[in-house]
């Protein structure tokens, strides 16, 4: 059968109060009333719910939901030298907000930022938890750089900062790594930028299993380049990037794919048999055993009852694929 | 000569008992006229606020809203309301979600408007959530094509801005936050706005903020309205130079105070920020406003920030004999 995994956030509050027990932990702290401590411990909590529910919905590989983060790019962002935080900003076409990352001076890795979060979450885990990071490419292209003013050098400097994160992720024990490109879906341009970027990070993945995930939108004129990017799994968006699914019948996939099949960004909730129908089409040109499902992107764009749903329908989607073998 | 009126975008930050009271009814443990009551009440104070401060343009300080875009979901037929979905940080709202046909059962906040405007002889803005809005922020399970329905929207939106018109509204609104989305769909706001705006004999404005302006801004001077309303503090008036470069056609309302710092603006600050948008646009169709609603700050920040603006923009105004 095909594996189920996920992309990285998910949503972290639900509408029943033992789900909501972090937004009261954090309004408590701004009041004065709980430590930062606190708020920590409530993250605790909520990852440990999280990495449940998607081990309960049968999927393989799982992610602590990026529980922590105050939003895709400045939880990493401001672990690193060089970088403060401004304003907010729209992140992609998502109705969410980033605060923006501010690059002042040079970019270094200073101390890991993910690792004692990634321990934690593989220490509630039965299955493997996998580290996601945001890709060099995607925080040069929505930072606002004040020092390098050339991208390519921005992107250089990133890439060996993250590289450094890698490494120590991998150090850690962290077997999956993933770096997320959303960017390139916007900016295939970037293509040669990112193959600069990961020949760097490849170099410090150790035994990790290093991949990249583009979404929000298609790679069909990249795809193929993307292939050869030095990364052991690629992933893509092919609900907003349903474009791809032609390329990807036509050009198949010299390296295992993450299929990100199930719709994250709206409610409707798919066939499985339908879809896993869709998918089994592909098994002439990939090699869907070496492959993984898994929705278009980060769930925490849907609610938690729909999110919840949709990896049990991403798991069962994946069953399916293996049983019509 | 006159110039530089002041005014706010349109939400403004409800009072702690309003805010105890709505999660009061939400688990029905409070009637709705009582509710009601105190929506009035607080309207009430923030129009009675802007005019004691001065400011020229009022809003109604959609105290009666929840969230912009549920709020007129709630109000409609074919739609739903979604569970909590993370804004940013610690901030969630619910979003709408298209179920079935959309269809519009009456006036949606037009009896708001009216109610709004009977405290006050100054002009009180029509507020709507524009028809692209609606379709982005909304999850959708029925139409299956992002342009039917914006355009659905579109369609009862323009009833809405027509039945405001009709009910005395001289200015109108509409609140595009998502306008900024996705490049490739502009022509697709253009068309869903037009729809709305279409025929209306009101002054039009279109809202938008926290997004990617340079990349749209060839389409500024296509948008179908009067009036541009913009943030321009948080991004540091980044766009000014662009302005430079290539004039807006329109009037502008232009964001003087950043909506999501705690922070109140000094008023040599805020004065430095209207001088600069001087530079560019004839004061008599420059509006100076906050970035955005201010709804997400506390009232006395609120309150704090849109003092700021009033008192700095009449240092202005007298400093360069502006009425």
């Amino acid at each position: 059968m095909m594996r189920a995994t996920v992309v990285g956030s998910y949503p972290r509050i639900g509408d029943v109060p033992a789900e909501q027990k972090l937004r009261r932990a954090i309004a408590r702290r701004d009041r004065g009333e709980l430590s930062e401590e606190d708020v920590r411990a409530a993250e605790r909590d909520v990852i440990r719910d999280v990495i449940a529910e998607q081990e309960d919905a049968g999927v393989h590989i799982v992610t602590d939901g990026q529980i922590a983060w105050h939003d895709s790019l400045s939880h990493v962002a401001q672990g690193l030298e060089g970088i403060e935080i401004g304003g907010l900003v729209r992140y992609f076409d998502t109705n969410t907000y980033y605060r923006q990352p501010i690059v002042r001076t040079a970019v270094a890795w200073r101390a890991p930022i993910l690792v004692e979060e990634w321990r934690y979450a593989q220490s509630v885990a039965t299955r493997p938890v996998k580290a996601v990071l945001p890709g060099p490419v995607t925080l040069a292209g929505l930072a606002l750089d004040v020092h390098y003013r050339e991208k390519r050098t921005l992107v250089a400097a990133l890439a060996s900062a993250l590289a450094s994160e890698v490494e120590a992720l991998a150090r850690a024990g962290a077997r999956q790594i993933q770096i997320d490109e959303p960017l390139l879906t916007r900016h295939p341009e970037d293509l040669a930028l990112a193959a600069e970027a990961f020949s760097t990070i490849a170099g410090a993945k150790g035994k990790a299993n290093l991949g990249v995930f583009t979404y929000f939108g298609d790679v069909a004129k990249i795809y193929r380049d993307l292939l050869k990017l030095p990364a052991d799994f690629l992933g893509i968006d092919l609900v907003q990037g349903s474009k791809t699914w032609t390329r990807l019948e036509k050009s198949g996939a010299a390296r295992p794919l993450v299929l990100g099949v199930v719709d994250a960004r709206n409610t409707r909730v798919e066939d499985p048999a339908a879809l896993a129908a869709r998918v089994g089409e592909l098994r002439h040109s990939v090699d869907l055993e070496a492959c993984s499902l898994s929705p278009s992107n980060g769930l925490e764009f849907l609610p938690r009852d729909r999110a919840r749903e949709k990896l049990r329908l991403l798991a069962r989607t994946a069953a399916l694929v293996g049983g019509a073998a | 000569m006159t110039g530089l009126p002041t005014t706010s975008v349109g939400s403004l930050p409800k009072p702690e008992e309003l805010v105890r009271a709505r999660a009061k009814a939400s688990r029905g443990d409070l009637p709705a006229e009582q509710l009601r009551s105190l929506e009035e009440k607080a309207t009430h104070d923030w129009i009675a606020f802007q005019e004691d401060i001065g400011i020229d343009i009022l809003v109604d300080g959609e105290q009666y809203r929840g969230d912009m875009a549920t709020y007129f979901a709630e109000n409609l037929d074919g739609m739903a309301v979604s569970g909590l979905v993370r804004s940013y940080g610690n901030r969630y709202y619910k979003k709408p979600i298209v179920v079935g046909e959309i269809g519009r059962r009456g006036p949606i906040s037009v009896g708001w408007h009216r109610f709004a405007q009977s405290l006050t002889e100054k002009p009180v803005k029509g507020m709507i959530t524009g028809p692209y809005t609606m379709m982005d922020w909304s999850f959708d399970e029925h139409y299956g094509s992002r342009e039917e329905v914006a355009m659905a929207f579109a369609k009862i939106l323009h009833e809405e801005a027509r039945d405001l018109q009709a009910a005395g509204a001289k200015i109108v609104q509409i609140d595009e936050p998502a306008l900024s989305a996705r490049a490739d769909e502009l022509p697709l706001v253009v068309k869903a706005v037009g729809a709305v705006a279409r025929g209306l004999d009101v002054k039009t404005i279109l809202h938008t903020c926290y997004g990617n302006y340079q990349e749209i801004y060839s389409y500024f001077n296509r948008l179908p309205v009067d009036q541009l309303d913009l943030e321009m503090s948080n991004s540091g008036l980044d766009l000014l130079a662009r302005f430079r470069k290539d004039p807006l056609k329109k009037e502008i309302a232009f964001g003087v105070v950043d909506v999501h710092s705690h922070v109140i603006e000094g008023q040599a600050e805020v004065e430095e920020r209207i001088e600069q948008a001087l530079s560019l646009f004839h004061p008599q169709r420059l509006y100076i406003d906050p970035d955005c609603g201010l709804k997400t700050r506390t009232v006395e920040e609120a309150k704090a920030k849109l003092r700021v603006i009033v008192d700095a923009t009449r240092a202005v105004k007298a400093a360069h004999g502006f009425r």
